[in-house]
């Protein structure tokens, strides 16, 4: 009970200090991105998109937001979000304050992580709404897409949403534990994106498995195949992801708590 | 006797290997006591607040906080001490509301009035939705102010409170400070690099220097430490007859400016007699000032002893 008298304060502030913040931005740019991208393609392209009888246009609608989104742009974005949320703490000198409240160190440093992966999941949700929602439109101004004659098969699209989710846990926990670490903005930024694109030429060998940056990538790999339905809610990255996650988030909490203040 | 506010022993504390920054510090502050925590630029104050409050982690020696030890009674501690330490912590992007209910929630004990209160306090109630951002320096230093004061601390560590305001406002922080030490018995610990600042408003003092603690009593004892003398300085219209004229009373001048004599007499007493022989010569009389002699004590203890 007192534990999580401490917790809920931390987060409700944490949410109130993202107010008018840039991160809150990027995070809703990102969602719309890909939405809009291929609500243009559909609308003006429309012609050779209409799908051929019985088949559900819903499936590649969907299925290709994800996979142009997921592999490179979230975990660009995760970098950059990451960076800007505690950027917002550093700015304001604020955790020299923090660590001067009657407050656990472990509930700031912990309401901060929480807030920075609900972050991420709002943009998961608004840009399955959004490419949800951008199927609708064009379907109504373009009829032979039919859109509305099909019911998108949700479930589907959430188990490769919720599978590219845990995938990126990993690289949430590390990233915040450099941003908070380390004031300067970009070098998180900069040794995220290099770690990223590392992960972008290593991910087809085997022991990429056991590196966090590729997991973007390998969480939606196999989806290139044609059976879907075949893929489980939590393949063996996002159990790694997982793993990955608990261990940096609380290494560095370890280490945050311990740190001097300067 | 009464359990200090705040105490500590042999503290040391150093950022690199080779170089102490903090040495062996003993500090003793009394309850309901204004301490002035002096030193000049680097001498290792803000060090020694950041020790204080556990920002830094001391490497050797005891820090004890309302009579128990800070690191076993951490949350404890805090929970009575307000503080505002170099430039205050703010968000930029929210307004001065935002940020008093923001540090209030952390506390979450803070009734509601209070932050009005606080807001009426530091005199910032007008600034509605202005951001921070837009705000000057002053303000926010007195917004940092208030923030400390939410929780009505029995004890306020601020680390130079008056930068970056203007006259008016060292002025109303003077008055702020006292007014909480005498109405709510606040404990009041303040750093600064100025001695006029000090000795205007603190009842205790401790004078730091390469991180070593030189001196550390009352304000009082300090200015009697300087066995009682005055230096005078008197603008007249004549100087040399002036000079020649105290000659003959045996007191020595110095002459600082073209109008300007400089003497040291033994007590106050001395001046109107003085005044009066210069006055039967027909010597015309400006000013006369008494010098902060308390200004030149400050920089003996903090200069002198470069070993």
């Amino acid at each position: 009970m007192s534990t999580l008298s401490f917790y809920w304060p931390s987060i409700k502030n944490e949410v109130v200090k993202l107010k008018r913040t840039f991160a809150l931005w990027l995070s809703v740019i990102s969602a719309l991105f890909i939405p809009v991208i291929y609500f243009l393609y559909y609308l003006i392209k429309y012609e050779g998109l209409i799908p051929k009888d019985g088949e559900n246009p819903w499936n590649r609608f969907i299925s290709q937001q994800i996979n142009n989104a997921s592999p490179l742009l979230i975990p660009m974005f995760i970098v950059l979000v990451t960076s800007l949320v505690v950027q917002i703490e550093h700015k304001a000198l604020g955790i020299k304050h923090l660590f001067t409240l009657p407050v656990p160190k472990w509930s700031v440093y912990f309401g901060k992580l929480i807030v920075v992966i609900g972050l991420v999941l709002f943009t998961y949700v608004l840009f399955t709404s959004l490419a949800l929602l951008s199927g609708y439109i064009v379907g109504g101004i373009h009829g032979e897409l039919q859109f509305w004659e099909f019911t998108p098969e949700i479930q589907r699209y959430l188990k490769l949403l919720f599978r590219s989710f845990t995938g990126v846990l990993g690289i949430i926990g590390l990233q915040f534990w450099l941003s908070f670490r380390i004031k300067n903005f970009i070098i998180p930024l900069g040794i995220g994106l290099v770690l990223f694109i590392t992960g972008l030429i290593v991910f087809r060998a085997e022991e990429s498995i056991y590196y966090p940056y590729a997991y973007s990538m390998l969480s939606l790999f196999s989806l290139r195949g044609e059976d879907v339905n075949a893929l489980v809610w939590l393949p063996r990255v996002s159990i790694y992801s997982l793993g990955y996650f608990l261990v940096f988030s609380i290494l560095g909490f370890l280490d945050i708590r311990r740190m001097n203040i300067k | 006797m009464i359990t200090p506010i705040i105490k500590t022993e042999n503290l040391c504390f150093s950022y690199a290997k080779h170089k102490k920054d903090i040495t062996s510090l003993d500090l003793e502050v009394p309850k309901g006591s204004v301490y002035g925590f002096l030193g000049p630029n680097g001498s290792g104050k803000t060090t020694t607040i950041r020790l204080l409050l556990g920002l830094l982690k001391k490497q050797e020696g005891e820090v004890f906080l309302f009579g128990d030890s800070f690191s076993k009674n951490r949350l404890k501690s805090l929970a009575n001490i307000g503080a505002l330490i170099e430039a205050p912590s703010l968000y930029e992007h929210l307004n001065a509301r935002e940020n008093l209910q923001v540090a209030a929630r952390y506390r979450r004990n803070v009734p509601k009035g209070r932050i009005e209160e606080v807001l009426e306090v530091v005199k910032l109630d007008h600034t509605k939705k202005k951001k921070v951002k837009a705000f000057s320096l002053g303000m926010k230093q007195r917004l940092g102010l208030a923030i400390s004061l939410l929780n009505k601390p029995e004890l306020l560590i601020l680390d130079e409170p008056t930068n970056g305001l203007d006259p008016k406002g060292i002025i109303e922080m003077r008055t702020l400070i006292k007014e909480l030490n005498e109405q709510h018995g606040t404990t009041i610990f303040i750093s600064s690099h100025l001695l006029s600042e000090i000795e205007k408003t603190c009842s205790h003092v401790g004078i730091i220097r390469n991180g070593e603690m030189l001196f550390q009593d009352t304000v009082k004892a300090l200015k009697n430490s300087e066995n009682g003398k005055l230096v005078v300085e008197i603008e007249n219209d004549n100087v040399s007859l002036a000079q020649e004229t105290l000659r003959e009373l045996d007191i020595a001048t110095d002459v600082i400016e073209e109008q300007l004599l400089s003497l040291t007499v033994n007590e106050k007493n001395e001046i109107p007699v003085l005044i009066d022989t210069l006055r039967d010569k027909e010597i015309s009389i400006y000013q006369v000032k008494i010098k902060d002699n308390l200004e030149e004590l400050f920089l003996t203890l903090t200069e002198n002893q470069k070993s």
